[in-house]
């Protein structure tokens, strides 16, 4: 079954440039450019990954929505994968950690720009272990 | 508030309060007078003077303490000492103490003046220093924001789409173009790694590190920092020979930040290294320090660019030779490691090479304890 993808980034050109390599990979992406809209979706919608920019808007407001996802029931299994441009700074708030321990538990943190063989990587690994979790309810 | 100049004169001899006051009338300055130590200081509070004259020789409160006392509270205010007891001694003392100038007495009007006028430059100078270092501050924030929002992401959003680009086309490239996409994914890749270090020297406190470090083994973050360099040293032709020490022992650290100052100075080592020659990378036990020392053949560093390399980019430099290069990486790296109380020595010689060497001071574990 094809995989559904949402893209929260409120820069258009960066999307497109990561868009088009998941496109052509096979997953289904949507894209949302506005966190208000990118929650809007995530709640009516069903996908199986979120690729998700942390500085957007006024600020941080990519952090506001992995704490909205994290207190929901229903997205919290969902994974996501952080793509930011600020690794400089967030690697130097939580050094050595690539992982927010703060955002959702199944998050991984990618820089821009990312390669293609590495964010097809991670993307397939991200579905999987949440596949694999579900599979076998702890 | 006007812009005048305000003028405090403290003397207990009503004659000098009344003629320097004459003196100043009509020079456009604003004066006021105190009879005491205690009431100038007090004045000083609500008057905020730029310049205050300060009778050495008073009763009550002595001049020198007066003087001192103005200095802790506002040292930008310009004072100025009156001895009537000409003695180079305790003028010496007055300056030493924060005084900018003294006049003794009996002094004609002219020279009241003419000490008016350069104290009152001087005033002016330490004020517009002091809004020059803060516009300084203000900019090197804004700076970072700038950097980071306008330059930052308009060129992770083109590499991005170059790296698109090239994969959709990767069945149709040839090795000709294979190479140039290779080349201008470098070239733009060495432009985003020069911002982030800029917006690594601005914009964050390398200090925060503390918070989170741990034991680490010296050789984690070393071989680290050697798999990261590994392309450059190939691409350059640079041979990186090692010798780690299984002894080396290990310290408190932050292995993530450590390997990145590793990688600025090997990266540095390997970029100044002639084709064909070695760096040699070197992790030794030196008592209750960890030496780390990276050895390079290249073009050397000149005795007067030496003392610089450490600095950041926004320092101001006068030569453009070599030390231009080293820039950035070289000042994040001696942060990082002074956020380890540790140091970065250097040294270097033109046409011969250069030696860094990363002093960290050895987690000393006196309990081999497990559990």
């Amino acid at each position: 079954m094809t995989k559904r993808l949402l893209i929260i980034d409120d820069d258009p050109d960066f999307v497109s440039g990561i868009k088009s390599i998941l496109d052509s990979a096979g997953y289904e992406v949507e894209v949302a450019h506005d966190p208000k809209e990118g929650l809007k979706a995530l709640q009516t919608h069903q996908y199986d990954l979120l690729l998700l920019d942390i500085m957007m808007g006024r600020g941080a407001e990519g952090v506001m929505i992995a704490r909205k996802l994290r207190k929901d029931p229903k997205l919290r299994e969902m994974p996501v994968l952080i793509i930011t441009g600020m690794r400089q700074q967030i690697a130097f708030l939580f050094p050595g950690e690539p992982i927010h321990p703060r955002f959702v538990e199944v998050d991984e943190l990618v820089e821009k720009p990312i390669e293609p063989d590495l964010l097809l990587e991670k993307v397939s690994a991200l579905i999987q272990a949440a596949e694999e979790r579900r599979a076998v309810p702890s | 508030m006007d812009d005048r100049s305000r003028i405090l004169i403290i003397d207990d001899e009503e004659v000098i309060l009344d003629s320097c006051t004459q003196i100043l009338d009509g020079s456009g300055h604003h004066v006021r007078t105190a009879p005491d130590g205690m009431t100038g200081l007090k004045l000083v509070e609500e008057y905020q003077p730029d310049l205050v004259f300060i009778d050495l020789k008073m009763p009550g409160l002595p001049g020198i303490e007066v003087l001192e006392e103005i200095n802790e509270s506002d040292p930008t205010i310009v004072t100025v000492v009156i001895t009537g007891f000409a003695t180079v001694g305790s003028a010496v003392e007055a300056m030493k103490k924060g005084a900018y100038d003294f006049l003794p007495k009996p002094f004609a009007p002219e020279e009241f003046r003419l000490i008016t006028r350069r104290s009152l430059e001087r005033r002016k100078l330490i004020l517009e220093t002091i809004a020059l270092r803060r516009e300084k501050e203000l900019l090197r924030e804004q700076f970072a924001s700038i950097v980071s929002h306008e330059l930052k992401a308009p060129l992770s959003a083109v590499q991005q789409n170059l790296f698109a680009f090239e994969f959709e086309m990767s069945k149709m490239l040839d090795d000709d173009k294979k190479d140039k996409f290779q080349r201008i994914k470098t070239r733009i890749d060495d432009m985003l790694k020069l911002i982030n270090s800029w917006l690594r020297v601005i914009s964050v406190d390398i200090n925060k590190l503390r918070e989170n470090f741990t034991e680490i083994p010296i050789s984690v973050p070393v071989t680290k920092a050697l798999e990261n360099i590994e392309q450059l040293a190939a691409r350059k032709n640079v041979e990186i020979v090692t010798s780690i020490g299984k002894t080396s022992g290990s310290i408190n650290g932050d292995g993530v930040s450590l390997s990145e100052a590793f990688v600025n100075i090997l990266g540095n080592a390997i970029k100044y290294s002639h084709d064909g020659s070695k760096v040699v990378v070197k992790v030794e036990n030196g008592g209750d320090e960890v030496l780390v020392s990276i050895k390079d053949n290249g073009i050397g560093i000149s005795p007067e660019d030496l003392p610089h390399v450490f600095e950041g980019f926004y320092r101001g430099r006068n030569s453009q030779s070599v030390a231009a290069g080293h820039g950035i990486g070289l000042a994040v790296s001696r942060q990082i490691v002074e956020a380890h109380d540790g140091s970065i020595t250097v040294e270097s010689e033109l046409g011969t090479g250069t030696t860094f060497i990363i002093h960290l001071p050895k987690l000393i574990t006196n309990q081999s304890s497990t559990d």
